[in-house]
């Protein structure tokens, strides 16, 4: 039997259904016989009764997206910062005896200064790359009218559907729901991809538009994100959705380009990969003098390694 | 999405994918060792997979969504930091939950030391909660209405006089109904430390509402 002082301690447990069978039991033994504690009992009751009148609002979409959004930028400037530097240095530094590490900060040092001046080197064919966003989307539908759109916080697909929906605010609080096949939604959001200045909507809208990559405006438009966004995790979502994409000399081209232009070197190895992956894959000989140049030529290591393999592979090939 | 837990490990369950089974364990491991490498779209799928509950919790801690919002952004950038520290000694949730402990710990004993500690009662949140409650009775009482905000107002005074732990063990006990086992795993501390924490939360706010109950 337990005392009253033991109920009491395990009270809590008890109310929170956390205790097993066994102490269950025990507890509502002494509970029958014991109107103190089943008083006590009944007070805990009353208060968790109390308790529960309080509720938190549930983050809503818009909150999560503006969440994603904020993270989204700040961690961009965290990538770009002496930090995200730093960071990239631990792990390889840290493989390294601890004698060779001096050394090898030292050394990264002095590479770094030369690296920053290559990379701030006059370039002869810069990208187009657009300063500022295009204004903001305007689109005309019996919907909004000839509205401007002033801000648009949502845009997210139902898999079970197919369908989209997209929140915004133009000189109301809209929100449009319907099908990808729909112009005005399509329209919609191959303009928001193009030049919404938000890089968290402009990526969902990338996500939403990968599906219809079939259609020519759509397919249009995720080249020229993959060529032309301001934001680079944006340009290597473009990149690996393009990958998806049907192949054709636009997105060759496309690709191309972005192989021998694309300053960031994550976007422009994922752009070489799937040039190379699509190479091997189809044996498209048409390919093989770019390749080859790349080879030989290219400043990269792993570059020259990646299209050495897909020549070397495409030689195979040949009789 | 709900917050589950298992044999007294701390299990989130993550955003479903479009073919509606669980992300498994092992593509979980993938994602954080591509997030590890640098991987950003990695870091961003592992972002996605928990904010909604880390979200939710930095709403009760702070109860304005501009506030949550900056708890959120802190709690994920740390991870971010700090992600190649992980070494799989434990689940990913719940080291993620550590981290977000400890924002919202911070947090908490920041206000406390400004001596800035109000009751998250704004007017934007109680107008949220009034719109998401749907007033299906025959008759709707304005009287009771603004008896329950009044309710409300002084649960949230009462919680915000707990100390900053106290404070986070009632929440994650009480309102997201975590096991004692799995709040002392994320709190560092026993089941039974935290069981005691608990019992002082509640028996301070006994006191605090005590004519309410």
């Amino acid at each position: 039997m337990m005392s009253c002082k033991e109920v009491e301690a395990t009270l809590l447990s008890y109310l929170y259904d956390e205790l097993s069978r066994e102490e269950r039991a025990v507890y509502d033994a002494h509970l029958a016989a014991c109107a103190d504690c089943r008083r006590a009992l009944e007070d805990s009751r009353r208060l968790h009764q109390v308790l529960g009148v309080r509720s938190a609002p549930e983050p809503t979409p818009e909150l999560i997206v503006r969440c994603r959004q904020a993270l989204d930028e700040a961690l961009d400037r965290e990538q770009l910062g002496w930090r995200g530097l730093i960071r990239n240095l631990v792990p390889v530094l840290s493989g390294l005896h601890p004698s060779a590490q001096g050394a090898v900060a030292v050394l990264t040092l002095v590479l770094f200064g030369f690296g920053l001046g290559w990379t701030l080197r006059p370039r002869s064919e810069p990208l187009p790359r657009e300063s500022k966003p295009a204004p903001p989307v305007a689109l005309a539908s019996a919907d909004l009218g000839n509205e401007r759109i002033s801000d648009i916080s949502q845009v997210s697909p139902d898999p079970k559907t197919g369908d989209v929906r997209i929140t915004l605010n133009a000189e109301r609080r809209v929100t449009l729901e319907g099908s990808l096949d729909n112009p005005r939604i399509q329209q919609l959001l191959v303009g928001t991809v193009k030049g919404y200045e938000n890089a968290g909507i402009r990526r969902d809208s990338l996500d939403v538009l990968s599906t219809r990559s079939g259609d020519p405006a759509v397919r249009e438009a995720l080249l020229y994100v993959m060529r032309h966004d301001p934001n680079v995790g944006v340009r290597l979502e473009a990149v690996s959705t393009v990958r998806g994409m049907e192949w054709g000399a636009d997105v060759e081209q496309a690709l191309l380009e972005a192989a021998e232009r694309e300053k960031n070197s994550g976007v422009r190895f994922a752009a070489i990969n799937t040039l190379a992956d699509h190479v091997v894959k189809v044996r498209d000989k048409g390919l093989l003098p770019k390749l080859e140049g790349l080879a030989s030529m290219d400043p990269d290591r792993y570059v020259r390694m990646k299209c050495a393999v897909a020549v070397h592979e495409l030689a195979g090939d040949s009789p | 999405m709900h917050l589950r837990t298992d044999g007294g490990c701390l299990e989130l369950a993550g955003k479903f994918p479009a073919g509606g089974s669980r992300l498994e364990e092992a593509d979980e491991r993938e994602l954080i060792r591509r997030a590890q490498r640098g991987d950003r779209a990695a870091f961003d799928s592992l972002v996605r997979l928990y904010d909604h509950e880390v979200l939710r919790l930095a709403l009760k801690v702070v109860g304005s969504p501009e506030e949550a919002r900056d708890l959120y952004q802190e709690a994920f950038l740390k991870v971010y930091r700090s992600l190649g520290h992980f070494r799989f000694d434990s689940r990913f949730s719940t080291w993620l939950y550590r981290v977000v402990m400890n924002v919202c710990l911070d947090h908490l004993r920041r206000q406390r030391t400004r001596n800035e500690v109000q009751a998250p009662s704004s007017e934007e949140g109680e107008t949220e909660y009034f719109q998401t409650v749907p007033d299906d009775r025959p008759e709707f009482d304005p009287e009771r209405a603004l008896k329950g905000r009044e309710i409300r107002r002084r649960i949230d005074s009462a919680l915000a006089d707990l100390n900053p732990r106290e404070r986070l063990v009632f929440e994650l006990k009480h309102y997201q109904g975590l096991k004692l086992r799995a709040i002392g795993e994320l709190c560092g501390t026993s089941e039974e430390t935290a069981k005691n924490c608990l019992f002082r939360a509640t028996q301070k706010l006994r006191v605090a509402l005590a004519d309410l109950v």
